[in-house]
């Protein structure tokens, strides 16, 4: 039995190596992305193969990070053992990340960090959105928009990542420290994630007999999972709720006058610029590009346009 | 002097036989006190609705343990089943529908879990991590790793209620009767006790064992299809990266409950006890805002404590129940 098992592995290994030799490109591409559970990490990386459809001269492999800096660093070690010709890296922690980066560099491969970039590593090319401003364009619109003595609730991202962390920042100021009259009663880890979310509003709610006027999401996730708790709840009509990434969940609350505002993280846009710098630095067009993507915000005024993005994605009916 | 006796012999029954249930009476008023919001019907409420679905898979997790199993692959199962039926419900309009695919699925990938255990003898901790891989990554598939969203009256379940009761309890309360039939009242559940007890045995005595670890997987299937129903209409939403890390409460709720995870032991009630210790202490460290570094400490701490002084209890009543065999032994 074990013989026929191993025999059956060892087969369906050679199988599926022969398929991966196959496949001819002038330039083969490794994108190591963070985790492909975290659903904008996943977004990105599908964004990335369709757009890699359109370079007739590029194949691109993507690899799941899992969460986890061991796996990740274990892949781009692989990737370069495999001779890629550019790693795209998709760091879960930069810092851990870093001399694998450099690794990539030191192996003369074209190295690539996205979402977020690692900053210093010589050699290295960057496509970016910048998380700090992410959330600082909603905390700035939130400066204008909430009353005073109002009370607010924050919802963090897993606790030392790297873009949970510049948001949080960026809220703390670019609005709290603005508006002191603002009192928080709610400042928790939800960890990007819906139903961690509404558990933790149901118990805010509970607690303070004065509504909460303010939801600090650090992503559109935990902020569509606090407006789940409250949705039927008229003390919350005119709750100000603001969230990151433009997901299609958070362009329909906003639509419907639920949620007041999403900064787009483009995939889209990253995927283009991604492929493009990558094609760029493969063909010695270029030898260093550092690039960011925009920080759109969207509100009720113009939601039509975010609306449209993800119809053309097909994630909006 | 006789009635002192007696109520002094009532408390220590009380003591050891109901140590866990005494702990959340005590964490009860405890809790109220601490904090006024915490006897409301609606705070109530909610507990109950955001332990509902943990509780239920760890009804199919008390089952599995008592019977020497367990299963690390609940929550994937959960979301890949969850995720189906969000999408067969879209496609097709009809909650029944997305309710059996939800259960089809879970029965299956648990089915798949009990062939492996019975038929290839393979540990059920390897078997049920592959599991939990292999369903994640089937949910990921399914949906390129994006949630599916505008799911309509799908949400009917998980945020309707019956009169004032909110429908995941009620769900809960359901299973909770059924796996309280189940070990109670059934030659099934009896098996499950002895196989977990001593397996051999239970083989000799003519149970056959494969047959009912297969059934505990199946029945599990079953409470972790329901769950997903009542997970993905709560939050609105197919989420194939959800319920991440649920497999660890369900077994934490039904150790903290009694159930002994060498097996043999553990109740339905047991299980139901330690889903509100948990659900209390998450509760009144957020009405009353205590750090969320600290909330961590401080829940693994009690739980801990709990746990020891439940063992303690029932050492204690175990030796007392051996001086008295002694001593009638030593009377005869």
């Amino acid at each position: 039995m074990k013989k026929v098992l191993s025999l059956i592995l060892v087969l369906a290994l050679a199988l599926a190596c022969s398929f991966a030799l196959a496949e001819d490109a002038s330039y083969r591409v490794a994108y190591i992305a963070r985790a492909q559970a975290d659903s904008f990490a996943a977004w990105l990386a599908n964004a990335v193969k369709e757009e890699a459809d359109k370079y007739p001269d590029i194949t691109v492999d993507v690899f799941d990070g899992q969460a986890n800096d061991e796996t990740e660093n274990s892949l781009i070690e692989n990737a370069i053992t495999n001779q890629y010709d550019c790693i795209i890296i998709q760091p879960n922690n930069g810092e851990a990340q870093r001399p694998y980066a450099e690794q990539v560099v030191a192996a003369g491969i074209v190295c690539i960090t996205t979402n977020a970039r690692i900053d210093g590593v010589e050699g290295a090319s960057s496509v970016d959105a910048d998380p700090y401003e992410q959330a600082a364009v909603n905390a700035r619109l939130a400066l204008e928009m909430v009353p005073e003595n109002a009370t607010a609730v924050i919802l963090r991202g897993p606790a030392g990542n790297f873009h949970a962390d510049k948001r949080y920042e960026a809220w703390q100021t670019e609005f709290f420290e603005k508006r002191p009259d603002v009192k928080v009663v709610g400042d928790d880890y939800a960890n990007w994630n819906k139903d961690e979310a509404m558990a933790l509003m149901e118990d805010w709610v509970t607690a303070n007999e004065q509504p909460i006027g303010l939801i600090a999401s650090m992503n559109d996730n935990m902020a569509a999972g606090a407006l789940e708790v409250v949705k039927d709840n008229p003390d919350y009509a005119n709750v100000l709720t603001f969230g990151v990434d433009g997901t299609a969940e958070a362009c329909l609350l906003i639509q419907e006058g639920r949620m007041t505002a999403t900064c787009l993280q483009n995939a889209y846009e990253l995927a283009e610029l991604l492929l493009d710098t990558a094609h760029k630095l493969l063909t010695g067009e270029e030898t260093e590009i550092n690039t960011d993507v925009g920080n759109p915000l969207y509100t009720k005024d113009n939601v039509q346009e975010l609306y449209d993005i993800h119809v053309q994605a097909g994630a909006l009916e | 002097m006789q009635a002192k006796r007696s109520k002094a012999n009532l408390w220590e029954t009380l003591k050891s036989k109901y140590a866990i249930f005494l702990v959340l009476v005590v964490l009860f008023v405890i809790c109220s006190l601490l904090n006024k919001n915490f006897l409301t019907w609606n705070n109530l409420t909610n507990i109950s609705r955001q332990i509902s679905v943990t509780t239920i898979l760890a009804f199919g997790e008390t089952l599995l343990i008592i019977s020497g199993l367990l299963d690390l692959s609940n929550s994937s199962v959960l979301a890949f089943a969850g995720t189906l039926s969000v999408m067969a419900y879209k496609a097709n309009g009809s909650m029944l529908l997305a309710i059996l695919v939800s259960i089809a699925v879970a029965v299956f990938c648990n089915a798949l879990n009990a062939l492996m255990t019975t038929t290839f003898k393979a540990p059920a901790f390897i078997v049920t991590l592959a599991m939990q891989t292999m369903a994640r990554g089937a949910a990921l598939l399914l949906t390129a790793g994006q949630n599916v969203y505008q799911i309509g009256d799908y949400t009917i379940l998980g945020q309707g209620s019956v009169w004032i009761i909110p429908t995941p309890i009620l769900f809960m309360i359901f299973f909770f009767l059924v796996t309280r039939y189940i070990l109670n009242d059934t030659r099934f559940g009896r098996s499950l006790y002895a196989i977990g007890g001593n397996e051999a045995a239970a083989n000799a005595s003519g149970i056959a064992v494969n047959k009912v670890k297969t059934g505990a997987y199946l029945i599990n299937g079953v409470m972790v299809g329901m769950a997903a129903v009542l997970f993905m209409s709560r939050v609105n939403a197919g989420l194939p990266n959800g319920a991440q890390g649920y497999e660890t409460e369900a077994l934490t709720t039904a150790i903290i409950g009694g159930t002994s995870f060498t097996g043999g032991i553990g109740t339905a009630g047991g299980t139901i006890v330690g889903a509100f210790i948990i659900g209390f202490l998450n509760n009144i460290m957020n009405l009353t805002s205590v750090n969320s570094y600290l909330q961590q400490i401080i829940k693994g701490l009690i739980i801990a404590l709990a746990v020891i002084y439940d063992i303690y209890a029932k050492n204690k009543r175990t030796r007392k129940k051996m001086g008295n065999i002694e001593d009638k032994q030593q009377a005869a």
